[in-house]
Protein backbone atom coordinates (compact mmCIF):
# COMPACT_ATOMS: atom_id res chain seq x y z
CA UNK A 1 0.00 0.00 0.00
CA UNK A 2 2.80 2.26 0.85
CA UNK A 3 4.04 2.09 -3.06
CA UNK A 4 0.75 3.56 -4.03
CA UNK A 5 0.68 6.80 -1.93
CA UNK A 6 3.45 8.65 -3.99
CA UNK A 7 0.46 8.82 -6.85
CA UNK A 8 -0.78 11.82 -6.71
CA UNK A 9 -3.30 13.44 -9.14
CA UNK A 10 -2.33 16.12 -12.14
CA UNK A 11 0.49 17.76 -10.89
CA UNK A 12 -1.38 20.31 -7.95
CA UNK A 13 -3.49 22.63 -9.93
CA UNK A 14 -6.23 23.77 -7.39
CA UNK A 15 -4.43 27.08 -6.34
CA UNK A 16 -4.60 28.10 -10.50
CA UNK A 17 -8.91 27.31 -10.26
CA UNK A 18 -10.77 30.67 -10.49
CA UNK A 19 -7.58 32.31 -12.18
CA UNK A 20 -7.42 33.79 -15.84
CA UNK A 21 -5.37 31.13 -17.94
CA UNK A 22 -4.00 30.57 -20.93
CA UNK A 23 -3.87 26.89 -22.16
CA UNK A 24 -1.56 26.09 -25.44
CA UNK A 25 -2.97 22.72 -27.48
CA UNK A 26 -1.10 19.68 -29.31
CA UNK A 27 -1.87 22.06 -32.69
CA UNK A 28 -0.88 24.97 -31.71
CA UNK A 29 -4.15 26.72 -30.62
CA UNK A 30 -4.18 29.44 -27.87
CA UNK A 31 -7.15 29.83 -25.61
CA UNK A 32 -7.46 32.12 -23.01
CA UNK A 33 -10.19 31.60 -19.94
CA UNK A 34 -10.85 31.99 -16.71
CA UNK A 35 -10.02 27.93 -15.27
CA UNK A 36 -12.90 26.39 -13.25
CA UNK A 37 -12.22 22.74 -13.03
CA UNK A 38 -10.09 20.03 -13.78
CA UNK A 39 -9.12 16.12 -13.35
CA UNK A 40 -6.47 13.73 -13.22
CA UNK A 41 -6.18 13.58 -16.93
CA UNK A 42 -5.94 16.74 -17.27
CA UNK A 43 -8.85 17.60 -18.72
CA UNK A 44 -9.66 21.37 -18.68
CA UNK A 45 -12.98 23.52 -18.03
CA UNK A 46 -12.77 26.91 -19.38
CA UNK A 47 -15.41 29.74 -18.71
CA UNK A 48 -15.28 32.92 -20.98
CA UNK A 49 -13.02 31.30 -23.11
CA UNK A 50 -11.34 33.17 -26.39
CA UNK A 51 -9.12 31.97 -28.45
CA UNK A 52 -6.46 34.03 -29.59
CA UNK A 53 -4.11 34.20 -32.68
CA UNK A 54 -0.92 35.61 -32.60
CA UNK A 55 1.68 36.79 -35.54
CA UNK A 56 4.91 38.13 -34.29
CA UNK A 57 3.65 41.23 -31.81
CA UNK A 58 0.02 41.22 -33.53
CA UNK A 59 -2.82 39.52 -31.96
CA UNK A 60 -6.35 38.61 -32.37
CA UNK A 61 -9.27 37.40 -29.76
CA UNK A 62 -12.82 35.02 -30.90
CA UNK A 63 -14.93 34.64 -28.33
CA UNK A 64 -15.91 30.81 -27.16
CA UNK A 65 -17.92 30.50 -24.31
CA UNK A 66 -17.34 27.81 -22.17
CA UNK A 67 -14.97 25.12 -23.04
CA UNK A 68 -14.29 21.58 -22.08
CA UNK A 69 -10.65 20.31 -23.14
CA UNK A 70 -9.78 16.62 -23.00
CA UNK A 71 -6.71 16.16 -21.55
CA UNK A 72 -4.76 14.34 -24.39
CA UNK A 73 -4.70 17.84 -26.59
CA UNK A 74 -3.03 19.98 -23.80
CA UNK A 75 0.19 21.27 -24.02
CA UNK A 76 0.30 23.47 -21.26
CA UNK A 77 -1.43 25.91 -18.65
CA UNK A 78 -0.33 28.66 -17.71
CA UNK A 79 -1.62 31.29 -14.53
CA UNK A 80 -1.50 35.24 -16.94
CA UNK A 81 -0.45 38.00 -14.38
CA UNK A 82 -2.59 40.07 -14.85
CA UNK A 83 -0.42 43.23 -14.11
CA UNK A 84 2.51 41.70 -16.11
CA UNK A 85 -0.75 41.51 -19.38
CA UNK A 86 -0.63 45.03 -19.28
CA UNK A 87 2.81 46.29 -20.26
CA UNK A 88 3.23 43.16 -22.84
CA UNK A 89 4.47 45.49 -25.89
CA UNK A 90 1.02 42.88 -28.14
CA UNK A 91 -0.66 44.87 -30.35
CA UNK A 92 -4.47 44.03 -31.49
CA UNK A 93 -5.52 43.82 -34.51
CA UNK A 94 -8.36 42.34 -36.43
CA UNK A 95 -8.84 38.30 -36.81
CA UNK A 96 -8.42 38.95 -40.24
CA UNK A 97 -5.74 40.44 -40.60
CA UNK A 98 -3.79 38.26 -38.20
CA UNK A 99 -5.44 35.21 -40.00
CA UNK A 100 -4.02 36.40 -43.47
CA UNK A 101 -0.45 36.73 -42.39
CA UNK A 102 -0.58 33.42 -40.19
CA UNK A 103 -1.59 31.65 -43.64
CA UNK A 104 0.82 33.73 -45.80
CA UNK A 105 3.43 32.07 -43.40
CA UNK A 106 1.75 28.76 -43.16
CA UNK A 107 2.20 28.21 -46.84
CA UNK A 108 5.72 29.01 -47.39
CA UNK A 109 6.34 26.36 -44.12
CA UNK A 110 4.77 23.55 -45.90
CA UNK A 111 6.23 23.73 -49.05
CA UNK A 112 9.91 24.15 -46.77
CA UNK A 113 8.43 21.32 -44.73
CA UNK A 114 7.90 18.68 -47.55
CA UNK A 115 10.82 19.70 -49.47
CA UNK A 116 12.68 19.29 -46.18
CA UNK A 117 11.23 15.72 -45.44
CA UNK A 118 12.03 14.26 -49.21
CA UNK A 119 16.06 15.44 -48.11
CA UNK A 120 15.76 13.96 -44.36
CA UNK A 121 13.84 10.93 -45.38
CA UNK A 122 16.54 9.58 -47.12
CA UNK A 123 18.91 9.99 -44.74
CA UNK A 124 17.26 7.44 -42.48
CA UNK A 125 14.88 10.23 -40.41
CA UNK A 126 11.25 9.74 -39.55
CA UNK A 127 8.63 11.54 -41.05
CA UNK A 128 7.91 13.91 -38.23
CA UNK A 129 4.69 15.45 -39.45
CA UNK A 130 3.35 18.92 -38.86
CA UNK A 131 2.85 20.66 -35.66
CA UNK A 132 0.76 18.32 -33.26
CA UNK A 133 1.87 15.17 -34.83
CA UNK A 134 5.34 15.68 -33.15
CA UNK A 135 3.67 14.87 -29.69
CA UNK B 1 -3.48 -15.77 -13.31
CA UNK B 2 -5.03 -18.23 -10.51
CA UNK B 3 -8.60 -16.51 -8.99
CA UNK B 4 -9.77 -18.57 -6.08
CA UNK B 5 -12.79 -16.80 -4.19
CA UNK B 6 -12.47 -18.92 -1.30
CA UNK B 7 -11.68 -16.70 1.37
CA UNK B 8 -14.08 -13.82 1.67
CA UNK B 9 -12.38 -12.07 3.95
CA UNK B 10 -11.76 -8.76 2.73
CA UNK B 11 -8.21 -8.44 4.02
CA UNK B 12 -6.85 -12.01 2.33
CA UNK B 13 -8.34 -10.85 -1.22
CA UNK B 14 -6.90 -7.56 -0.74
CA UNK B 15 -3.33 -9.26 -0.08
CA UNK B 16 -3.78 -11.22 -3.06
CA UNK B 17 -4.60 -8.66 -5.78
CA UNK B 18 -2.01 -6.73 -4.72
CA UNK B 19 0.51 -9.47 -4.80
CA UNK B 20 -0.77 -10.30 -8.35
CA UNK B 21 -0.42 -6.87 -9.47
CA UNK B 22 2.93 -6.69 -8.09
CA UNK B 23 4.17 -9.15 -10.06
CA UNK B 24 1.70 -8.72 -13.37
CA UNK B 25 2.72 -4.91 -13.52
CA UNK B 26 6.39 -5.21 -12.36
CA UNK B 27 6.76 -2.12 -14.62
CA UNK B 28 4.81 -0.13 -12.32
CA UNK B 29 7.48 0.17 -9.81
CA UNK B 30 9.95 0.87 -12.69
CA UNK B 31 7.68 3.64 -13.17
CA UNK B 32 8.75 5.37 -9.54
CA UNK B 33 12.25 5.63 -10.67
CA UNK B 34 12.44 8.76 -13.22
CA UNK B 35 9.29 9.98 -10.45
CA UNK B 36 11.50 10.16 -7.60
CA UNK B 37 14.25 11.13 -9.38
CA UNK B 38 12.62 14.40 -10.34
CA UNK B 39 11.20 14.54 -7.03
CA UNK B 40 14.67 15.43 -5.75
CA UNK B 41 14.85 18.18 -8.64
CA UNK B 42 11.87 20.41 -6.84
CA UNK B 43 12.95 23.81 -6.35
CA UNK B 44 15.85 23.78 -8.74
CA UNK B 45 15.80 26.01 -11.71
CA UNK B 46 15.39 23.73 -14.69
CA UNK B 47 14.51 24.03 -18.38
CA UNK B 48 11.86 21.76 -20.23
CA UNK B 49 11.91 22.01 -23.77
CA UNK B 50 8.83 20.63 -25.44
CA UNK B 51 7.89 18.64 -28.75
CA UNK B 52 7.08 21.89 -30.29
CA UNK B 53 10.78 23.32 -29.55
CA UNK B 54 8.96 25.96 -26.99
CA UNK B 55 11.90 25.79 -24.07
CA UNK B 56 10.73 27.31 -20.63
CA UNK B 57 12.99 27.71 -17.89
CA UNK B 58 11.55 28.58 -14.12
CA UNK B 59 11.64 26.83 -10.86
CA UNK B 60 10.27 22.97 -10.26
CA UNK B 61 7.40 23.32 -8.47
CA UNK B 62 5.73 19.99 -7.98
CA UNK B 63 5.67 16.85 -10.68
CA UNK B 64 3.21 13.68 -10.57
CA UNK B 65 3.22 9.98 -11.82
CA UNK B 66 2.94 11.03 -15.03
CA UNK B 67 6.06 13.37 -15.12
CA UNK B 68 3.18 16.44 -15.53
CA UNK B 69 5.65 19.64 -13.92
CA UNK B 70 4.68 22.72 -12.73
CA UNK B 71 7.13 25.45 -13.18
CA UNK B 72 6.87 28.80 -11.29
CA UNK B 73 8.55 32.08 -12.20
CA UNK B 74 9.60 31.16 -15.89
CA UNK B 75 11.13 32.71 -18.97
CA UNK B 76 11.13 31.44 -22.67
CA UNK B 77 13.64 31.07 -24.86
CA UNK B 78 12.93 32.91 -28.14
CA UNK B 79 9.95 35.16 -26.55
CA UNK B 80 9.70 36.80 -30.52
CA UNK B 81 8.23 32.82 -31.49
CA UNK B 82 6.23 32.50 -28.37
CA UNK B 83 4.47 35.89 -27.85
CA UNK B 84 1.78 34.38 -25.71
CA UNK B 85 3.99 33.22 -23.10
CA UNK B 86 5.28 36.78 -22.14
CA UNK B 87 2.35 37.51 -19.19
CA UNK B 88 2.47 33.85 -17.95
CA UNK B 89 4.66 33.88 -14.93
CA UNK B 90 3.80 30.20 -13.59
CA UNK B 91 2.93 27.13 -15.62
CA UNK B 92 1.73 23.53 -15.93
CA UNK B 93 3.35 21.35 -18.31
CA UNK B 94 1.98 18.00 -19.70
CA UNK B 95 4.24 15.09 -19.55
CA UNK B 96 3.71 13.89 -22.37
CA UNK B 97 4.54 16.76 -24.49
CA UNK B 98 8.04 16.89 -22.89
CA UNK B 99 11.04 16.39 -25.29
CA UNK B 100 13.88 17.02 -22.66
CA UNK B 101 14.36 18.25 -19.65
CA UNK B 102 17.79 20.33 -18.60
CA UNK B 103 19.06 20.24 -15.77
CA UNK B 104 22.51 21.51 -13.77
CA UNK B 105 25.19 18.54 -13.30
CA UNK B 106 25.65 19.44 -9.33
CA UNK B 107 21.89 19.05 -8.67
CA UNK B 108 21.94 15.33 -9.49
CA UNK B 109 24.20 12.49 -7.74
CA UNK B 110 25.08 10.43 -10.52
CA UNK B 111 26.38 7.67 -8.66
CA UNK B 112 23.05 7.04 -6.48
CA UNK B 113 21.22 7.41 -9.47
CA UNK B 114 22.75 4.63 -11.53
CA UNK B 115 22.69 2.30 -8.20
CA UNK B 116 18.78 3.02 -7.70
CA UNK B 117 18.28 2.31 -11.08
CA UNK B 118 20.35 -0.72 -11.30
CA UNK B 119 18.34 -1.82 -8.19
CA UNK B 120 14.70 -1.00 -9.96
CA UNK B 121 15.29 -3.09 -12.85
CA UNK B 122 16.31 -6.25 -11.23
CA UNK B 123 13.48 -5.56 -8.58
CA UNK B 124 11.05 -5.04 -11.64
CA UNK B 125 12.39 -8.75 -13.38
CA UNK B 126 11.06 -10.84 -10.00
CA UNK C 1 19.69 -20.19 -22.41
CA UNK C 2 20.79 -21.25 -18.64
CA UNK C 3 24.28 -18.99 -19.46
CA UNK C 4 21.67 -15.55 -20.20
CA UNK C 5 19.48 -16.72 -17.04
CA UNK C 6 22.97 -16.32 -14.77
CA UNK C 7 24.22 -13.25 -16.57
CA UNK C 8 20.65 -11.48 -15.93
CA UNK C 9 20.18 -10.72 -19.73
CA UNK C 10 17.00 -11.65 -21.05
CA UNK C 11 15.59 -8.77 -22.77
CA UNK C 12 15.90 -6.02 -24.85
CA UNK C 13 16.21 -3.35 -21.66
CA UNK C 14 19.20 -5.58 -20.16
CA UNK C 15 20.97 -4.06 -23.24
CA UNK C 16 20.58 -0.58 -21.60
CA UNK C 17 21.45 -1.64 -18.41
CA UNK C 18 24.69 -2.95 -19.14
CA UNK C 19 25.30 0.66 -20.50
CA UNK C 20 24.51 2.63 -17.21
CA UNK C 21 27.87 4.61 -16.56
CA UNK C 22 28.92 4.57 -20.37
CA UNK C 23 28.52 6.74 -23.34
CA UNK C 24 25.19 5.74 -25.65
CA UNK C 25 23.99 6.67 -28.54
CA UNK C 26 20.33 7.87 -28.81
CA UNK C 27 18.57 8.11 -31.98
CA UNK C 28 15.03 10.94 -31.63
CA UNK C 29 12.28 11.84 -33.43
CA UNK C 30 12.44 15.48 -35.16
CA UNK C 31 15.87 14.61 -36.82
CA UNK C 32 17.68 14.82 -33.62
CA UNK C 33 20.33 12.59 -31.74
CA UNK C 34 22.39 12.53 -28.68
CA UNK C 35 25.11 10.91 -27.26
CA UNK C 36 25.97 11.34 -23.04
CA UNK C 37 26.94 9.35 -20.30
CA UNK C 38 23.77 7.19 -19.03
CA UNK C 39 22.81 7.37 -15.56
CA UNK C 40 19.30 6.23 -15.40
CA UNK C 41 16.16 4.69 -17.81
CA UNK C 42 12.80 3.02 -17.19
CA UNK C 43 10.58 0.80 -18.94
CA UNK C 44 9.41 3.55 -21.12
CA UNK C 45 12.95 4.39 -22.35
CA UNK C 46 12.96 7.93 -20.50
CA UNK C 47 16.83 8.13 -20.50
CA UNK C 48 18.45 10.43 -17.91
CA UNK C 49 21.98 11.92 -19.38
CA UNK C 50 25.06 13.92 -18.79
CA UNK C 51 27.89 15.42 -20.97
CA UNK C 52 25.73 14.94 -23.30
CA UNK C 53 26.10 15.90 -27.34
CA UNK C 54 23.00 16.82 -28.92
CA UNK C 55 22.84 16.82 -32.58
CA UNK C 56 20.10 18.31 -34.62
CA UNK C 57 19.95 17.88 -38.29
CA UNK C 58 18.64 20.82 -40.89
CA UNK C 59 17.20 21.77 -44.35
CA UNK C 60 17.07 25.30 -44.96
CA UNK C 61 15.37 26.02 -48.39
CA UNK C 62 15.96 28.99 -50.29
CA UNK C 63 13.26 31.36 -51.65
CA UNK C 64 12.84 29.33 -54.52
CA UNK C 65 12.55 26.20 -52.88
CA UNK C 66 15.57 24.42 -53.65
CA UNK C 67 17.15 22.67 -50.27
CA UNK C 68 20.44 23.28 -48.98
CA UNK C 69 22.47 20.55 -48.87
CA UNK C 70 21.35 19.06 -44.53
CA UNK C 71 23.27 21.12 -42.09
CA UNK C 72 23.77 20.11 -38.90
CA UNK C 73 23.48 22.06 -35.39
CA UNK C 74 25.48 21.10 -32.11
CA UNK C 75 24.11 22.09 -28.53
CA UNK C 76 26.29 20.41 -25.04
CA UNK C 77 24.34 20.16 -22.15
CA UNK C 78 25.91 18.72 -18.84
CA UNK C 79 22.51 16.93 -17.73
CA UNK C 80 19.68 15.81 -19.45
CA UNK C 81 16.60 14.20 -19.37
CA UNK C 82 14.86 12.93 -22.41
CA UNK C 83 11.26 11.71 -22.48
CA UNK C 84 11.22 7.72 -23.89
CA UNK C 85 8.32 8.35 -26.52
CA UNK C 86 10.79 10.73 -28.77
CA UNK C 87 13.61 7.60 -28.77
CA UNK C 88 14.45 5.69 -31.78
CA UNK C 89 16.83 3.86 -30.40
CA UNK C 90 19.46 3.56 -27.76
CA UNK C 91 23.26 1.91 -29.21
CA UNK C 92 26.34 1.72 -26.91
CA UNK C 93 29.08 3.75 -28.36
CA UNK C 94 32.18 2.48 -29.90
CA UNK C 95 34.93 3.70 -27.64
Amino acid sequence: MDALIPFTTSGSLVDLVDKKVLVVLRDGRKLIGVFRSYDQFANFLLEQCIERIHFKFEYADKDIGVLLVRGENVVALGEIDLIAEDMVPLQQVSWSQVEEKINEDNKRRERDHTIKDKVLGSMGFVNDGREGDAY
Amino acid sequence: MNIKIQDSTHSTRYIDIYITQRTFDASQLFIMLIFSFFKTLTDQVITVELKNDLSITGTLKSVDQFLNIRLDGISVEDPERHPHMLAVKNCFIRGSVVRYVRMAARSVDTTLLEDATRREAKEAKK
Amino acid sequence: MDDAANSGISEPLDLVKLSLGERVFIKLRGDRTVTGVLHAYDAHMNVVLSQVEETIHIVDVTEDGNPLPPRIEKRNLEMLFVRGDGVILISPTQQ
